[in-house]
């Protein structure tokens, strides 16, 4: 199976540099056989991918210890479960990984524009099959998962080898998010290829610069779905597993994920503006091309070692490879650029500075600031040891500092924006629009002074969370107000049905709530408190309104780790609540052979949380460390309405039946005027 | 299995019973921890604060022992009667400016403050400037620094050719 698979992943190869090669003889030549061919190349690359994958799967699944990342990464007693995740835990295997991720959007995009778009299709399969070349050249020649193990025989000749076992998974891997979280963030990594492909493409084959918007809109969503998603569940297992009290280190891996979720976010209010508008579309180009450089050098961070990491795949040679493929790309996109800008020609023209407009332009510099600060603050300590010798380390402190103003004024401006009207807001609409919101934020800011939360930057956040919030409970109310009023549904029908008329619009809005929760859960983590003692069996300690009380101590032994438990009782005003079951695993065969596993007593006040960190080693008694995290479940509740909204945006609209007349623009209403003539307005859009 | 089991079981519990009477100590103050936060743990295979290192994989999910040193050492300066800043700077000069958990706000670590706000400054202008720029300038006419734009019947061209191929 390892020949098979090495020669799968050659053959893909192969068929990627034909794809590659054959495409440009195809928009050079433009003959409909080399068009087909080329095209059909290009699926035949990622059906080998798919199958090379599912090769590296079996020789994990069939305990093939003569394979070195099997042996490196699995084990006999592995469970089945964690044996597809192993996939992933390594370097050779997760590239395949991400070259098997690309390549099921790539093999969708072929399969969905086959027969359309005929002009620009030829581009999109070149610039396609050059990624999957870069990745193919790694999976193949650099860290090529189906490596052998030999040894030197007596004769002096390498001969195969096959070891009785593996080393088994990292346990800190050993978490079934941790079977959910790469994959997601892989897929919003690889997702953002396709937005990439198309606006290179739409460069290269002189298309003005609205076309490739409207073609990429849905792709552009899911993979920044995805890339939510994994960034929380990312959090959410760094909070659950590494036990120490926190969901988010600003560790070189986690701003890595952090860039590119970044750019992206920016792109997809900014094209707004270029929809309804016709302005910004070479910033919308740039922004996209960004998105796609940050994506690999987030994954050049990740793997290459240059900046110090906790992550697993921190010491490696790929390093000078992604810097390479960084730099073809650069080049690329901005010859593309020069040569073919006069067709991004843009109407750029503003009435205010009070308008919707100006508020996208301010949401995208702050996204793009927030984008440079972590960018640069991850890679100062290599600036710095190369101007000066000395690496000076940026911490979390660093990055609190610098992100907690700029995430407070996205924050103001997600409330703000929805406001004001497209090309001008008057102020009496200012006021109208305004009034209410500001009026529940200081209700909201108030209640949480007197809840205790007397933090100013903490404050302030709850103030602008409950601010945003009231904007959009306002348009919801506006908007199924009319309907209400034209089709006799419930106010709550009519929000319904007001979402499914305009599923971008109100999805939108949807995923700006999860945003308010994710903003409320975070404006918490200035209130943590913790505690640790060492304890026998029978003493307390206390923690905010709990007290905790070891019980006793146990010890199990599983397949694949003996874990030692401790039996903790939580006792809230002398009253029995519950008992919570800190534990520390001892794996078998790892090399980090040590993991624990936190007990959480979740509410929406406050997380208990509970960690056994292991026997103390000078007094030789068990040492219970336990935090009290304020607000932390609004973090992962926000995350299910972030990716809630994005669906709801994918949706196509309902049409809306005839002889009801459709919802007017409500809170931008004020200064209704006729839109530039010749943009192209879609439905929907807002 | 079973015994093995019956034997780990035991003898963990033995271990927990022997040191019932050890009132057990962490072994640097809750100053040193909070002082252990501005620096940086040095075991290098945890990448947290010396203060709040939690080690993660580690036999310990507590400071590991480079951070427990490290706070230790800190009660030491405390007791010699130290502020915070000679005790980071003790730890500066033994460790490098890698020890910082922040850049420090003097000499080249001065970069990274600023940095932020540099450009931060420089975006806002520049967004103020272009809002104004566009504010007054009629539509037609070409942002600076850019080309020249195709010959509209080029343009035109292409539009017409893209909304051949896009149509759905």
């Amino acid at each position: 199976m390892d020949v098979f698979g090495s020669f799968t992943l050659l053959l893909a190869f192969v068929c990627a540099v034909y794809a590659f090669v054959g495409g440009i003889a195809a928009i050079k030549t433009r003959h409909p056989l080399l068009v087909k061919s080329t095209r059909q190349a290009g699926i035949a690359t990622c059906v080998l991918i798919f199958i090379a994958t599912f090769a590296v799967e079996y020789l994990l699944f069939s305990d093939n210890f003569s394979m070195g990342y099997v042996v490196s990464h699995s084990n006999r007693d592995l469970s089945t479960f964690y044996k597809v995740a192993a996939l992933w835990a390594g370097q050779e295997g997760s590239l395949l990984f991400w070259s098997f991720l690309l390549s099921v959007y790539i093999i969708s995009v072929l399969i969905v524009y086959r027969n359309k778009n005929g002009e620009l299709m030829p581009y999109v399969g070149v610039i396609l099959a050059g990624v999957q070349i870069f990745f193919l050249t790694l999976n193949n020649f650099v860290e090529n998962p189906f490596k052998t193990l030999s040894i030197v025989n007596a004769s002096g000749f390498l001969e195969p080898f096959t070891r009785q076992d593996g080393n088994g998974l990292n346990p800190l891997l050993q978490y079934p998010e941790m079977v959910i979280h790469p994959p997601n963030l892989y897929s919003g990594y690889t997702g953002f290829t396709i937005p990439f492909a198309f606006a290179l493409a739409a460069l290269l084959a002189r298309y003005p610069g609205e076309k490739w918007i409207h073609l990429t809109r849905k792709w552009t969503m899911v993979a920044w779905c995805f890339q939510s998603l994994g960034i929380l569940l990312g959090a959410h297992w760094a909070y659950a597993v590494l036990g120490w009290g926190g969901y988010w280190g600003w560790d070189p891996v986690e701003n890595a994920s952090l860039l590119p979720w970044l750019t992206g976010t920016a792109f997809l209010h900014s094209v707004m503006m270029q929809e309804k508008r016709g302005m910004m579309k070479v910033w919308n180009v740039w922004l996209v091309f960004c998105t796609f450089l940050l994506c690999i050098l987030g994954t050049f961070l990740t793997r290459s070692g240059v900046v110090s990491s906790v992550h697993a795949f921190a010491n490696s040679h790929i390093g000078p490879w992604f810097v390479g493929f960084l730099a073809v790309i650069l080049f690329v996109c901005f010859v593309a650029y020069v040569k073919n800008r006069d067709y991004l020609k843009s109407e750029n023209m503003l009435d205010s500075m009070i308008s919707r407009e100006s508020s996208f332009l301010f949401n995208n510099l702050l996204f793009l600031i927030a984008c440079i600060a972590v960018l640069s603050g991850t890679l100062f300590p290599v600036f710095s040891e190369w101007f000066t010798n000395n690496r000076i380390s940026v911490g979390a402190p660093f990055f609190n500092k610098i992100m907690i103003p700029i995430g407070l004024a996205i924050l103001f401006l997600t409330g703000v924006g929805p406001l004001l009207a497209w090309r001008k807001t008057s102020v009496d609409s200012l006021k109208r629009n305004f009034g209410w919101p500001v009026i529940v934020g200081l209700i909201g800011a108030v209640a949480a002074f007197f809840l205790g939360y007397r933090d100013g930057a903490s404050l302030l956040c709850l103030f602008l969370c409950a601010f945003v919030f009231w904007t959009i409970v306002e348009e919801f109310y506006r908007g199924a107000k009319v309907i209400k009023a034209r089709t006799g549904m419930s106010l709550m029908m009519a929000a319904h049905e007001l979402s499914m008329r305009n599923t971008r619009r109100y999805g939108g809005y949807v995923v700006h709530f999860g945003m308010v929760l994710v903003f409320i859960g975070l404006a918490g983590a200035a209130f943590n408190i913790e505690a640790q003692k060492a304890m026998n069996i029978g003493d307390s300690m206390k923690l905010g309104p709990y007290t905790l009380v070891l019980q006793s101590a146990d010890t199990k032994a599983e397949k694949n780790y003996t874990a030692q438990r401790m039996i903790v009782e939580v006792l809230k005003d002398n009253k029995q609540l519950m008992l919570l079951y800190p534990e520390k695993r001892q794996f078998q065969g790892t090399e980090q052979a040590a993991g624990t596993m936190v007990a959480i007593y979740s509410t929406l006040r406050d997380d208990l949380y509970v960690v056994y960190a292991g026997m103390d080693p000078e007094a030789n008694v068990p040492v219970i460390h336990a935090f009290l995290n304020p607000l932390v479940k609004w973090i992962w509740l926000g995350g299910v309405w972030v990716v809630m909204g994005t669906l709801l945006a994918l949706m196509p609209n309902r049409r809306v039946a005839l002889g009801v007349a459709t919802v007017p623009e409500t809170s931008t209403s004020a200064v209704a005027q006729p839109l530039t003539p010749g943009v192209t307005l879609r439905e929907g859009h807002d | 299995m079973i015994n093995a089991k019956r034997i780990a079981v035991l003898s963990f519990l033995l271990v927990l019973a022997s040191s019932s009477l050890v009132i057990a100590q962490v072994g640097y103050s809750q100053r040193a921890k909070e002082i252990g936060t501005h620096l940086k743990c040095m075991c290098r295979g945890c990448d947290m604060s010396a203060g709040l290192c939690a080690h993660p994989g580690g036999a310990f999910s507590g400071p590991c022992d480079t951070a427990k040193g490290m706070l230790k050492e800190i009660d030491q300066h405390l007791a010699k009667g130290e502020n915070q800043q000679q005790i980071i700077d003790a730890f500066v000069a033994e460790y490098g400016p890698t020890v910082y958990v922040e850049p420090p706000k003097k000499g080249f670590g001065l970069v990274a403050w600023l940095m932020p706000v540099f450009y931060s400054i420089v975006g806002f202008a520049i967004v103020i400037f272009v809002v104004r720029k566009w504010a007054v300038r009629p539509a037609s006419s070409v942002p600076a620094g850019h080309a020249p734009a195709a010959p509209s019947d080029a343009l035109a061209r292409a539009r017409a050719q893209a909304d051949r191929d896009t149509e759905d």
